[in-house]
């Protein structure tokens, strides 16, 4: 039988009666014409010819517009889909600038390994078609020691990412002299990763870059590409903390694309229960592999990845042979994922299930289709995901699978409201004290300070002698010296709040234990506890020990029919309330929390039916954090209800919020959490908290703080349009048991409204 | 709330890591602290525009023993190299004793910019005796005056170091880059790493290369009461707090002990090299010859491998050795009696290696394919087996020899086709 094709899978995606009931909305978005504009006459004859060369007679204007703004020493951010030819944006003013004055020096910063090493390719490829000898290198833990050196001098372009300029380059910065003397770009691609604690992070890092710069007497300008967010010159300039340009006319063109929002069936209409979206993108993303179809399908978390890729190498294993569809997500190790991304552009690999991973400019080609198991978390994480679907000609399928998820069932109700709402805003916190206190010691490490000296917002001298209380500096008049045997940047990582990683250990075969991948401490509680299932490429392990002070989890395989999902128990003291906003029904403040997290027990889930078919205790110790939160509490004395139905309300109040909070915080969904108290500790008053997961906060919060009429207001209307009847998964969560659960929650959420009304800005 | 609450708060998240030591006092500008001590102490200051380092200076004769070597050996040593055909990276031919510039710091930490030297020592030959100075950093601001007079009043070409090419001299060019507009500039050096050599002579007999294991069983330096070196940054942040000079004057001591070292360790060395050390043993001959051979005297390498044989007819090493450089001199025949010797009693490793060497012998001179298929087929053997029961792999002996074996077989077919 001859393979269908992708048309003619959506003439039948359009037709088919059972697919059609549930499709919700088809939005097909009309290709896009290309805008060009001439290559610039001072582009050097050379870069032309090799432009041309690759079939690029034209600029798009986007590409234009940057070369001019940063030959003319702008900073700038340019607002980049995927696959619009992104790189010129940077390679041509950047190569143009070298072949000028050869001393020029260029620092590009990818957020991944793997980005850095896919843009050495293309760009030396470039070079050697323009016979431009400028050399490139990518500097990273597998650079060779033989070679460092060179790079080290005499790098024109060098290629890394942030955590190896903050333990690696800056920390020895005398070593790379001819760099820094002569640093005129940094490019920062993939502007929007660099968010919430990574983000302040990186913003520190930069200041120390910045720092060193100076005193090598260089002012680099920056470059940043950002996929489309609603503040992309807001978090360049707090990144880079420089007055950047925004480009945000894009000129490329895009092909057809069908956007379906897709609802699963409701399985009981009571409980308004839907079909699990993980059974319906199995359903799905069979009929396109099937066909041969190259399609990539996104889930939400690892756990998920591995469920719908062992479905899937289940349908399709007669078909097409077991390698030809694969997983791909954090803690597969490097080379694995490199085979993998090869197998996708050269065809041999038809399906790939991956995390948000493959959101990333990672060179995997362009493929047919995209399927998204639920709502991805954020507007323009959507919009990455579905840009990885979309070859120049013909046309590309996008499917997103909402799940029963209170944030799905309000985006799939209303897709106008992803289609047409400006993306989110992603925010850092670089003045979060923890972190900076971090990087203020390791740039005290690379560089003594002195009086006068600035470094972050907060008073410098103040946090100064901070450090030299606790013996880490030493003043000596009016300057600051590094005063400790330490390494600081070996102590701090960028990407994980805890810092400290679980790793996993294979055991199956006792004689050759192996390593196969790491994990968050936070994570760990509740992934890697004894008897968790933990799945690693389609493959099953169940944790036999986890070692918590030593940091290991030792696994076995294993071949079983369930899942596990752990509980984690939340107890929240208020510290200090910074401000506050007040009515005589209400109140919102924020301020200082301690939060202390137990994971309490696990369930076991079989897989095809998702029923709960066993429990067991977990034995970890509570983590303690710190952190900033908003909260929300109830003045007015509510005679008519109870003490367990106002509980039943901010339940549902809590549930329904953080669906909401998200279109409005760019954050991943663990990042940001609520806990409710009938009695809060401080005040004894019906209390809702929205508390930042990471020491000190990272802005989250504090956004809350500023948008909670807006937010509060959207998630009625959300409890409100529901269809059930008293509240299901969509709105108020299955946590409420009662009859009056729904009408208390929205009765609760009207007294917010009332009492915060008019004044978000 | 304000900003000390909020750093007390977060303190526990906060990874601090540092010596304890009582609070700190400023530092007198024009005054320093136990001024008297110090000078008792062969240490005095040396002041630049308002701000001072400390240097020390000490004068040991001649006849000074340090080890089992006196500092007139050390002498004698490099006047033997003038007069030696030896040639080797380590002979000091063409220098004088008064170039050589033996060279020690002590540091905060071990790596990145913000390691500070505190302690810059060196020891330089005069007509008298050994002048031994002490560059002392009193604070971590002061590194101009400590570099000044640390560039400023001595005169070096060449270094005499133990790992001080990777590390001494690395992080002497990082300190100074940050104050490089206040100070002379670095020269170019030449330099002598006595690590490396150690490591040549002494990594199979010695547990570890470590200065203080070298002293200990090469040069016969017992230290007594001496700091353990891990502890000078400690006692350092300690001085800069307290302005008691008692720790510093121990970490002063364990570097003059460093710097001693490496005379006597220098001395030792060319002994071995040299060939002039009466109680060298046939191991060490060994050693000393291979080293010559890889840096290219043969000539001087042949020397030593034969007076290790003759002094022990049973050292195979040295008879393994001694054939490569027969055989290069044309002398075939002792070549293949001394690798015959090599084939039957020596290490697994030097069985096999002769018997390639043989059969390489064997096809192409003395032209006996037979001869050479059969040791080819011993050698291959051999490595199996030791392969097997040792776990190591030995792949690319393995391959090599067995298309060794193949070709000779090929070549046999062609010279006998009947057969």
């Amino acid at each position: 039988m001859k393979k269908k094709s992708l048309a003619d899978l959506v003439k039948f995606f359009q037709t088919d009666r059972e697919i059609q009931q549930q499709i919700v909305k088809w939005h097909t978005i009309e290709p896009k014409e290309a805008m060009y504009a001439p290559i610039p006459a001072s582009v050097h004859p050379k870069l032309v010819e090799a432009l041309n060369h690759k079939g690029i007679g034209q600029l798009y204007t986007h590409q234009e517009e940057a070369y001019r703004m940063i030959k003319n020493g702008h900073s700038i951010t340019a607002i980049t889909p995927t696959a619009s030819g992104k790189t010129l944006c940077y390679n041509l003013p950047v190569v143009q600038s070298i072949l000028e004055k050869p001393s020029v020096r260029a620092l590009y910063l990818f957020p991944t390994k793997a980005l850095a090493q896919d843009q050495k390719t293309e760009l030396n490829e470039w070079l050697d078609l323009a016979d431009a000898s400028i050399t490139s290198y990518t500097y990273d833990g597998d650079t060779p020691a033989s070679i460092r050196q060179k790079v080290r001098r005499a790098g024109q372009i060098v290629i890394t990412n942030p955590d190896m300029l903050h333990s690696a380059i800056l920390p020895h910065h005398t070593k790379w002299v001819s760099l820094f003397e002569n640093l005129q770009f940094v490019v920062l691609d993939e502007l929007h990763i660099y968010r919430g604690v990574f983000g302040s992070h990186v913003a520190n890092v930069i200041r120390r870059l910045k720092r060193i710069c100076a005193f090598y007497g260089s002012d680099p300008q920056f470059i940043c590409t950002s996929a489309t967010i609603a503040n992309p010159k807001e978090l360049a300039e707090s990144l880079t903390e420089k007055k950047i340009t925004l480009i945000s006319q894009n000129g490329a063109p895009s092909a057809k694309k069908h956007f379906v929002f897709y609802n699963p069936p409701i399985v009981n209409h009571q409980l308004n229960i839907r079909k699990s979206a993980t059974l319906e993108v199995r359903k799905l993303a069979g009929l396109l592999l099937k066909e041969k179809i190259q399609t990539i399908i996104f889930a939400k978390s690892r756990v998920r990845v591995e469920i719908i890729l062992s479905y899937l190498q289940d349908l399709v294993k007669n078909e097409l042979g077991p390698k030809s569809i694969r997983g791909y997500r954090g803690g597969y190790l490097p080379t694995q994922r490199r085979e993998i991304e090869k197998g996708l552009r050269d065809g041999e690999v038809y399906g790939v299930v991956s995390t948000n991973a493959l959101e990333l400019g990672v060179d995997i080609g362009q493929l047919q289709a995209c399927i998204m198991t639920g709502y991805p978390g954020t507007i323009a994480s959507a919009w990455q995901q579905a840009g990885r679907a979309g070859r120049r000609q013909g046309e590309a399928l996008i499917l997103m699978v909402a799940s029963s998820s209170p944030l799905d069932q309000y985006i799939v109700k209303h897709p106008e409201y992803f289609l047409e709402t400006s993306p989110e805003t992603a925010r850092i916190n670089p003045n979060n004290l923890v972190i900076l206190l971090d990087h203020l010691k390791c740039a005290a490490f690379e560089l003594p300070f002195s009086k006068g000296d600035t470094f972050g917002e907060h008073d410098l001298e103040e946090l100064l002698d901070f450090l030299v209380e606790e013996r880490v500096l030493h003043r000596s008049k009016d300057k600051w010296h590094w005063m400790s045997d330490a390494f600081p940047a070996h102590d701090i990582s960028l990407r994980s709040a805890s810092q400290e990683n679980v790793v996993i250990i294979d055991q199956s075969d006792r004689a050759h234990v192996k390593v196969i991948g790491e994990m968050d401490r936070f994570s760990a509680m509740t992934l890697l506890h004894d008897e968790a299932i933990y799945l690693h490429q389609g493959t099953q392990y169940q944790v036999e020990y986890l070692d918590w002070d030593e940091k290991k989890a030792f696994v076995g395989e294993v071949d079983i029919d369930y899942f596990t999902d752990a509980n984690l128990a939340v107890q929240l003291t208020v510290l200090e309330e910074d401000c506050l906003k007040k009515t005589a029904l209400a109140s919102v403040s924020y301020g200082d929390v301690s939060v202390r997290a137990m994971a309490t027990i696990f369930k076991k889930i079989k897989f095809d039916t998702h029923e709960n078919i066993g429990s067991g205790p977990i034995h970890l110790p509570e983590e303690e954090l710190h952190t900033s939160a908003t909260w929300f509490s109830l003045h007015k004395e509510l005679k008519e209800l109870t003490e367990d139905r106002i509980e039943q309300g901010l339940i549902g109040m809590a549930h329904s919020l953080k669906a909401i909070i998200p279109l409005h915080v760019m954050s991943d969904p663990q990042d940001i959490h609520l806990v409710p108290q009938v009695k809060a500790t401080h005040n004894q008053r019906p209390t809702l908290f929205v508390y930042d997961r990471y020491p000190g906060g990272i802005g989250l919060s504090e956004k809350v703080f500023d948008l909670g009429y807006t937010v509060i207001s959207e998630a009625k209307e959300m409890v409100t349009s529901c269809q059930c009847q008293n509240g299901c998964p969509s709105c108020i969560g299955t946590d409420t048991g009662s009859r009056t659960a729904k009408q208390d929650t929205t009765d609760l959420m009207t007294l917010f409204i009332e009492s915060l009304a008019g004044d978000d800005k | 709330m304000s900003l000390k609450n909020k750093l007390q708060r977060m303190k526990p998240y906060i990874s601090l890591k540092s010596a304890t030591a009582s609070t700190a006092s400023e530092k007198n500008e024009n005054n320093i602290d136990h001024l008297s001590t110090w000078k008792a102490n062969q240490v005095s200051p040396f002041w630049l525009d308002n701000d001072y380092c400390l240097i020390r200076e000490v004068h040991f004769p001649l006849s000074y023993k340090h080890g089992k070597y006196a500092l007139e050996d050390c002498k004698k040593v490099i006047e033997a190299w003038q007069y030696s055909a030896v040639a080797h990276p380590l002979s000091t031919k063409r220098h004088k004793a008064e170039d050589l510039f033996f060279f020690d710091t002590e540091t905060t930490g071990l790596r990145g910019v913000g390691s500070t030297i505190f302690l810059l020592g060196y020891a330089q030959f005069t007509s008298e005796g050994v002048t031994l100075k002490q560059h002392i950093l009193p604070k971590p601001g002061s590194e101009i005056p400590l570099y000044v007079s640390f560039l400023e009043n001595v005169d070096y070409t060449t270094l005499v170091t133990y790992n001080g090419k990777s590390f001494d001299w690395p992080q002497l060019q990082t300190r100074h880059t940050l104050i490089k507009e206040h100070v002379p500039k670095l020269p170019a050096v030449g330099h002598f790493d006595l690590y490396h050599a150690s490591r040549r002579m002494w990594k199979h007999t010695l547990d570890s290369v470590k200065l203080s294991e070298v002293e200990k069983h090469i040069l016969q330096f017992e230290r007594i009461d001496d700091l353990p070196g891990y502890l000078a940054p400690a006692i350092f942040f300690d001085f800069v707090e307290r302005n008691d000079p008692e720790g510093m004057l121990k970490v002063l001591d364990h570097n003059e002990k460093d710097i001693l070292s490496l005379i006597s360790l220098y001395t030792h060395l060319s002994h071995q090299l040299l060939g002039s050390d009466k109680k060298q043993t046939s191991e060490e001959k060994v050693f000393a010859g291979k080293w010559l051979h890889a840096a290219g005297d043969s000539q001087s390498a042949a020397i030593h491998l034969e007076n290790a044989l003759k002094m022990n007819k049973q050292n195979y090493a040295a008879a393994h050795e001694l054939a490569y450089t027969e055989k290069r001199k044309g002398n075939t025949s002792r070549a293949i009696n001394l690798w015959h010797e090599v084939a039957a009693h020596g290490t697994a490793r030097e069985k096999r290696e002769s018997m390639i060497e043989l059969a390489k012998i064997y096809e192409h001179t003395v032209k006996d394919i037979v001869k050479a298929i059969e040791l080819t087929k011993a050698a291959c053997e051999a490595a199996y087996q030791d392969g097997s029961i040792k776990k190591i792999p030995l792949d690319a002996f393995i391959q090599a020899a067995e298309h060794r074996l193949h070709r000779l077989e090929r070549k046999y077919c062609v010279l006998f086709p009947k057969e």
